[in-house]
């Protein structure tokens, strides 16, 4: 349950049902009450007369004992008077006896006015009601106060049933009626209260059956949309309720009554949703509670609407005493029922100003609502009203709370801890402090700050004084854990350890002990890990912590000195064993990782093998010509083999591990790592391929599948270099070596020999030739077989590349596949082979015409033929091929192909970044912006959405709306949106400011680009002409044109190769040499200089200055 | 859009008990034939009924044909001397709300000048809906964004007695803020509003403020503020259901704003997305539900189409969406002209 009713709220309430009852019209008008008795009327003097007269004062200041005596005296007095006037005595006793709660009296009274006079008091006290219908109403109300509520309800059903009764009272006899069987069941059974609910509403119905437009009627509507509140019809409940609210007569009463009860409403449907198990009624009733609290009207409207009224009513009095100086007995009662309204909504106004917290109730209660829709934005905002307008509400820790939730909901960690921060630091003697500085310590836990978290528990300890038990327990435990988390084992351990003695009963026991002994695991205390687990195992023999100890216990034997590898072995080999069906998460986690202890143990045992191996093959060397050697060559191959079986069966466990590794990420990357060192120098490329396949094909968008995909293609490629290959060759040579020594001893001896002819000599060259060329023909060949191989396997890794591209390359919202893409047109880019600029290539060379072939063919483009984004993609893909071949103009028309066939919407920030970068530097502004400007609006928080600031920026800049153009700068820079166009960025935002005049900014801009090593390059050229141009701007004198000049040199002098640049800093010297500065001479030979650049002579600059020169 | 921001004594005639349309003169009431009732005939005539009074606006009188007697006889009163309107919400001024919401300012001008022009020689008597279809005038010249013919009318409108109403008063102060603030002066719209909001009452037009607020919010960059008075909206005034989709859509781009790769965790841009979506499947004939559609990704825009027909249809609601418009028909029988 979240909502509490706050005392002020219940206050607020029972004073105005005090209110209501009081003016309730039970007791009626009293116009005559005024007039003197007509006995009386002769003699002004007479003494019954003045006894009425004090009476009915009396009864006003409702002094009622003090009437009742004086009215039993006029009683006493008044013997023979008319019936009427006895009537009338009667009756006013009886209504003593009512406000003074004398119920037996009062029944007693009023059962025998009912009974002696059938008349009533006649037109005495009012010409068209006689009072016994009011005095029915008085005696039913006494009876149920004596809980007489059979009595009272047949002499209601006699009310109901009497045609001629007056409709008011008929109306007000079903109500009454209601209102006593609910009161009769108050105390039954649920069902019994809900049986009378039902009752009451059919009465209810039947006294609204012809409307509600009197007041009468207008009750009874009331108290019917309390039954079906109550019964939780919450749909008749709001319709009945607008109506009343329409036919509302704008009295403050109804108002005020009104408002409440659309929050009892609001209260009645949220308490349903709290209590409903059903998840989709739950939502609905939500939503009804916030619908009624939405509808409420807030304090500003009611004070105004109360201020109104007691502003009208207070003119109506007035008007009247005015009119009225002696007014008649009619108008005088008129005029008091004026004032006693002005005096009611006067207290109702009070009442309602001593509950300051109303407004606050009502965001309070809309935020809760809003929270269990799950709208947690919302519900900050309605939390946030709370804050700003009413920080002295009552419950204000209660919304801090449900505030700081909103808050974690929406992922705004720091700004729930800055919440908390503020609570503890304004309320610290507040009851929710504990709670919220655990919120605290909570949030830096989960944000794995555990200093911070640490100093937050430690707080609370130190300061929390009212902690209960379980708080205090759950603190320790938590700081504990924040130590083991940060890896302060002995610290950790010693807290477990006084953890355990504090609380020796704690539900937490298991997992402190567990963590305890842990602590002792990871200090590399095996010894006394052993005994901490032995001690675990021994209390929780099935604990769920069991396998995760089982393994550690075999980690104790590997870690031992010496290790127990056999030991360890065999535990692991148990483990796996026995949870080989176990299907928890923990134990599904935890299997790579005890496949990899087993890969890790086999490793050290090929590490000591391979020491012995070593030893083996010095032995072989020094027993190289002894007759042993063969005992020690055979030694060595036989520890080589035994090592050769260990390493297997480490890297079987590895790939046993990886391949189980599927909700272990940190144990796959350490088992691919030793695999990637493992498998590709055994040549075991198809074994990587299928493992790195096998774990790509898990989730293509994890985020490092493309990195599995990475290796999936380059073991793809390696694989077509067979082993096979390398051995065959060597096969070869072997063969062809024997030979050739043979044929080349003989070519030796035979030139040795004398007498042996030149012929021989060559003959034998010949042969030993002819072996030399068959020998290279047979490794051709080998050769021809293995690059065949090479290709084949490129082109399979192509294809693997080919179908995680095609995969999801109808998918627009695949940031990942433009990454497929780049990589696919970098990999075929790659087969082309340069020629110089100008040479024809070979005519069966691999071209880009051919590499653009094979890349629409690879992305199956004819198959996506259908597709815009596969389309589009292409384009893309063709454009990044050109930026790879260093075709610009191909990239240009690709990208240009996007732009006229694509809207913004049809395509990713990728493509959209990129292709608006290259419209940019084309000039096609519209399209640039369009596509910038989508980025803009939809994808600010992606990996491109510099391009769109930096875009636009630059677009706004070239249509000098130089403010625009600094604001998206600003914005960018704001936001950290930077990522690869800060310098534009920052460029761009420079020369705006520039450009405002804002030069002290723009300078600082400027010269953070200029210094920026990392930014070297044309940005730098040109922030020193701007630098420059800024200065020479500013400059009044000869200094300031001095300053500007020494901008542009430095400009010129360092940055030739920008020659845009340095051309205006040329130009722009000369000018201020020419014309500031009086030195002609200068400026002519600053030009001269500037002609003589190659790379400057011929840009416009040069033309302007070449013609600058002949006037001077 | 309710009148909940006129005089008490505009709400007392919620009491009334006759729906018909009426004029009440001292001492006797006349009901009406209504202008706007039309028959099937091609093209539609009004509905007359001669026992009802007609209103002739050349003249400034009603008559109506009287038959005592057995003799016919034709009474004629003056529209001044009508001292109180019975009249239950016009259709046209319905529709012409219904077209503002729907973005057609054009059609709504259309209707809402037959009920001007009706109402016009009893615009200051209580009960006439002629300060209400100003209103509505007013909304339209907004959503045609024609700067020259609001101000025009504003300054006409300014000079009515109605404009002295505190409530009336506001909105061509509101009115006048918009127009600023499409001059691009947000600043001082932001405060101005800000000032305002604190002077208002009703809750419709607290919205209105909350919006105009938002807009320069939005407009000035300022979109996490933006964002927190746009939800005030939804959160303080569901009721005011023709107000929720601008506040909504104003909420979804102050979302898209706040976005950047820092909050990337906070995956704004689907928040954003999930607001352009409940206006489209609560609000779905509005305005701002083509704009939402416009800015929602097409394979999000598909789904909220379906979801609105699956809704519309009498399927349930979809987890979290609360801002649907309450099914009210029953209710809305009994507003009357308060």
């Amino acid at each position: 349950m979240l909502i509490q009713e706050s005392r002020t709220y219940k206050l607020a309430k029972a004073a105005l049902l005090a209110v209501l009852i009081a003016v309730t019209p039970v007791i009626g008008n009293l116009p005559a009450q005024n007039r003197p008795l007509p006995g009386a009327q002769k003699q002004e003097e007479d003494p019954l007369s003045i006894i009425y007269k004090a009476a009915v004062k009396s009864f006003e200041e409702k002094n009622y004992k003090e009437a009742l005596a004086q009215f039993e005296e006029l009683d006493a007095k008044a013997v023979d008077v008319e019936l009427k006037l006895k009537a009338v005595v009667s009756f006013q006793k009886s209504l003593c006896y009512f406000f003074t709660k004398d119920w037996p009296r009062a029944q007693a009274e009023l059962t025998a006015f009912l009974d002696k006079y059938p008349k009533g008091t006649e037109d005495f006290l009012s010409d068209s009601d006689n009072r016994r219908g009011t005095a029915e109403l008085l005696l039913i109300e006494a009876l149920s106060k004596q809980g007489k509520w059979e009595l009272a309800l047949t002499r209601l059903e006699k009310i109901r049933t009497n045609t001629l009764a007056r409709p008011e009272e008929r109306v007000n006899a079903f109500t009454l009626s209601a209102q006593i069987i609910v009161e009769r069941a108050k105390s039954g059974q649920e069902d019994a209260k809900k049986a009378a609910y039902s009752q009451a509403i059919g009465l209810l119905k039947q006294a609204t059956a012809d409307g509600i437009n009197t007041p009468e009627r207008r009750e009874a509507a009331y108290k019917l949309v309390e039954m079906y509140t109550k019964l939780g019809l919450a749909k008749e409940a709001s319709q009945l309720k607008n109506e009343i609210d329409a036919k509302s007569s704008g009295s403050p009463v109804e108002v005020v009554r009104s408002n409440f009860q659309r929050l009892e409403i609001g209260d009645a449907r949220f308490a349903a949703a709290e209590s409903a198990a059903d998840e989709a009624f739950r939502a609905d009733f939500y939503r009804q509670a916030l619908t009624n609290y939405q509808g409420t009207l807030r304090r500003a409207n009611l004070t105004s609407s109360f201020g109104r009224a007691i502003e009208a009513k207070q003119a109506e009095v007035e008007t009247m005493t005015k009119n009225f100086p002696k007014p008649k007995p009619e108008q005088a009662a008129n005029i008091e029922k004026a004032k006693q309204e002005v005096a009611q909504f006067k207290k109702i106004q009070e009442e309602f100003n001593v509950n300051k917290d109303y407004d606050a109730f009502i965001s309070y209660r809309i935020g809760l609502c809003l929270l269990e829709l799950k709208r947690p934005w919302e519900a900050h905002v309605a939390f946030l009203d709370i804050f700003e307008n009413s920080p002295g509400f009552s419950r204000i820790s209660g919304a801090y709370y449900y505030h700081i939730l909103a808050l974690r909901r929406i992922g705004r960690n720091n700004e729930a801890q800055a919440k908390c921060k503020d609570f503890i630091a304004k309320f610290p003697k507040d009851d929710q402090v504990s709670a919220i500085a655990l919120i605290l310590g909570d949030i830096s836990q989960e944000r794995e700050d555990f200093p911070e978290a640490i100093e937050h528990y430690k707080w609370v300890k130190a300061n929390v004084k009212t902690l209960t038990p379980e708080v205090e327990e759950e603190i320790d435990f938590r700081l504990a854990s924040c130590l083991f988390s940060q890896v302060d084992w002995a610290p950790a351990q010693k807290a477990f350890e006084e953890f355990l003695k504090k609380h020796d009963r704690s539900p937490v026991r298991q997992q402190v002990l567990y963590m305890n002994a842990l602590c002792s695991f990871f200090q590399g205390k095996y010894k006394e890990t052993k005994v901490d687990f032995d001690k675990y195992q021994q209390e929780y023999p099935k604990g769920q912590f069991i396998p995760d100890v089982r393994y550690r216990q075999a980690i104790v034997k590997f870690g031992v000195n010496p290790p127990d590898i056999a030991g360890t072995i065999k535990l692991c080999e148990e483990w796996i064993k026995d949870y080989a069906k176990d299907n928890t998460d923990e134990v599904i986690a935890q299997t790579p990782e005890v496949h990899t202890l087993i890969g890790d143990a086999n490793i050290r045992l090929a590490d000591e093998i391979d020491k012995k191996v070593k030893a083996a093959d010095i032995d072989v060397r020094l027993n190289a010509r002894s007759p042993d050697k063969a005992k020690f060559v055979e030694i060595k191959a036989k520890l080589e083999k035994e090592k050769e079986a260990v390493t297997n069966k480490a890297i079987d466990a590895y790939e046993a591990a990886a391949k189980s590794a599927r909700t272990n990420p940190q144990a796959l990357e350490f088992v691919l790592g030793e695999l990637r060192k493992l498998l590709p120098g055994r040549g075991e490329h198809k074994r990587m391929r299928d493992l790195f396949k096998e774990i790509f094909d898990w989730n293509h968008n994890d985020p490092k599948a493309m990195t599995y995909l990475y290796e999936v293609i380059r073991s793809t490629e390696r694989m077509g270099d067979m082993p096979e290959f390398a051995a065959e060759s060597e096969k070869v040579r072997k063969k062809f070596s024997a030979q050739l020594a043979d044929a080349r001893k003989k070519v030796d001896e035979l030139e040795r020999r004398d007498k042996v002819t030149k012929e021989e000599v060559d003959a034998a060259k010949t042969g030993t030739k002819k072996l030399s060329a068959e020998l290279e023909t047979e490794l051709a060949k080998v050769e021809t077989k293995r690059q065949a191989s090479i290709a084949d396997q490129k082109k399979r890794a192509l294809k693997i590349l080919s179908d995680a591209v095609s995969e999801s390359i109808n998918d627009r919202t695949q940031e990942g596949t433009e990454k497929l893409i780049v990589f696919l047109a970098e990999k075929l880019a790659r087969k082309i082979k340069r020629v110089k600029p100008g040479t024809k290539p070979e005519p069966s060379a691999y071209t880009s015409a051919d590499a653009e072939k094979e890349l629409v063919k690879l992305l199956r483009l004819e198959e996506h033929r259908d597709s815009l984004v596969a389309q589009a993609r292409g384009f893309f893909a063709l454009g990044q091929l050109g930026v790879f071949t260093r075709e610009p103009e191909k990239t240009a028309a690709n990208f240009a192909k996007i732009a006229a066939n694509y809207k913004a919407e049809e395509l990713n920030p990728t493509i959209l970044g990129l292709v608006g970068d290259n419209l940019l530097t084309k000039g096609d502004h519209k399209k640039a912006s369009e596509y910038f400007t989508y980025i803009l609006e939809h994808s600010r928080s992606s990996e491109y959405a510099d391009y769109g600031f930096a875009g636009l920026a630059e677009i706004a800049y070239a249509n000098k709306k130089y403010a625009d153009a600094l604001s998206l700068c600003d914005e960018a820079i704001a936001n950290n949106i930077l990522m690869s166009k800060e310098l534009d960025l920052r460029f761009t935002r420079a020369r705006s400011l520039a450009e405002l005049s804002k030069y002290a900014e723009a300078k600082k801009e400027f010269e953070e680009i200029a210094k920026t090593k990392e930014w070297r390059g044309e940005k730098t050229a040109a922030s020193l002409y701007w630098l420059g141009l800024m200065a020479e701007r500013q400059a009044t004198d000869e200094k300031g044109y001095n300053e500007a000049i020494a901008y542009y040199r430095r400009c010129y002098m360092t940055w030739k190769k920008y020659e845009v640049w340095a051309a205006k800093s040329y130009f722009a010297s000369a000018k201020l040499f020419a014309t500031k500065l009086n030195q002609k001479d200068a400026a002519k030979l600053i030009l001269k200089e500037m002609f003589e650049k190659d790379r400057i002579k011929d840009t416009r600059e040069a033309e302007e200055a070449k013609a600058f020169l002949l006037g001077l | 859009m309710r009148l909940t921001f006129l005089l008490p004594a505009l709400a007392l005639l919620a009491a009334a008990t006759s729906t018909a349309q009426t004029f009440v003169f001292k001492g006797e009431r006349w009901e009406i034939n209504d202008p706007f009732a039309l028959d099937n005939s091609i093209p539609p005539k009004p509905i007359v009924d001669p026992k009802k009074g007609t209103v002739n606006a050349i003249k400034g009188s009603i008559e109506r044909t009287s038959i005592t007697g057995g003799i016919e006889a034709t009474l004629t009163r003056k529209l001044s001397e009508v001292t109180e309107v019975i009249w239950p919400p016009p259709a046209r001024l319905k529709e012409a709300q219904a077209n503002v919401s729907r973005g057609e300012p054009a059609k709504a001008l259309d209707n809402v000048e037959a009920v001007l022009k009706f109402f016009e020689p009893i615009k200051n008597v209580p009960g006439s809906w002629w300060v209400k279809a100003s209103i509505v005038k007013l909304d339209a010249l907004d959503r045609l964004q024609n700067d020259a013919a609001t101000a025009s009318f504003l300054d006409a409108f300014e000079k009515e007695d109605a404009a002295k109403l505190p409530e009336v008063a506001t909105q061509i102060q509101l009115a006048r803020l918009m127009q600023r603030a499409r001059k691009g002066d947000h600043e001082s719209v932001i405060k101005e509003s800000t000032e305002l909001l604190a002077k208002v009452e009703s809750a419709e037009l607290q919205a209105r403020l909350h919006i105009v607020k938002g807009n320069s919010l939005l407009a000035a960059k300022k979109y996490e503020a933006a964002m927190t008075t746009y939800l005030r909206v939804p959160v303080f005034f569901g009721s005011e259901t023709e107000l929720i989709p601008k506040a909504l859509l104003g909420a979804a781009r102050s979302f898209r704003g706040m976005d950047s790769p820092a909050l990337r965790d906070q995956k704004l841009e689907a928040v954003s997305n999930r607001y352009l979506y409940d206006i489209i499947v609560s609000y779905p004939v509005s305005k701002e539900a083509e704009e939402a559609k416009a800015m929602l990704p097409k394979e999000e825009r598909a789904k909220a189409e379906a979801d609105q027909k699956k809704i519309a249809a009498g399927g349930p609601l979809p987890e979290g969406v609360i801002m649907a418009k309450p099914k009210l028909a029953d209710e809305e029988k009994v507003e009357g002209n308060k």
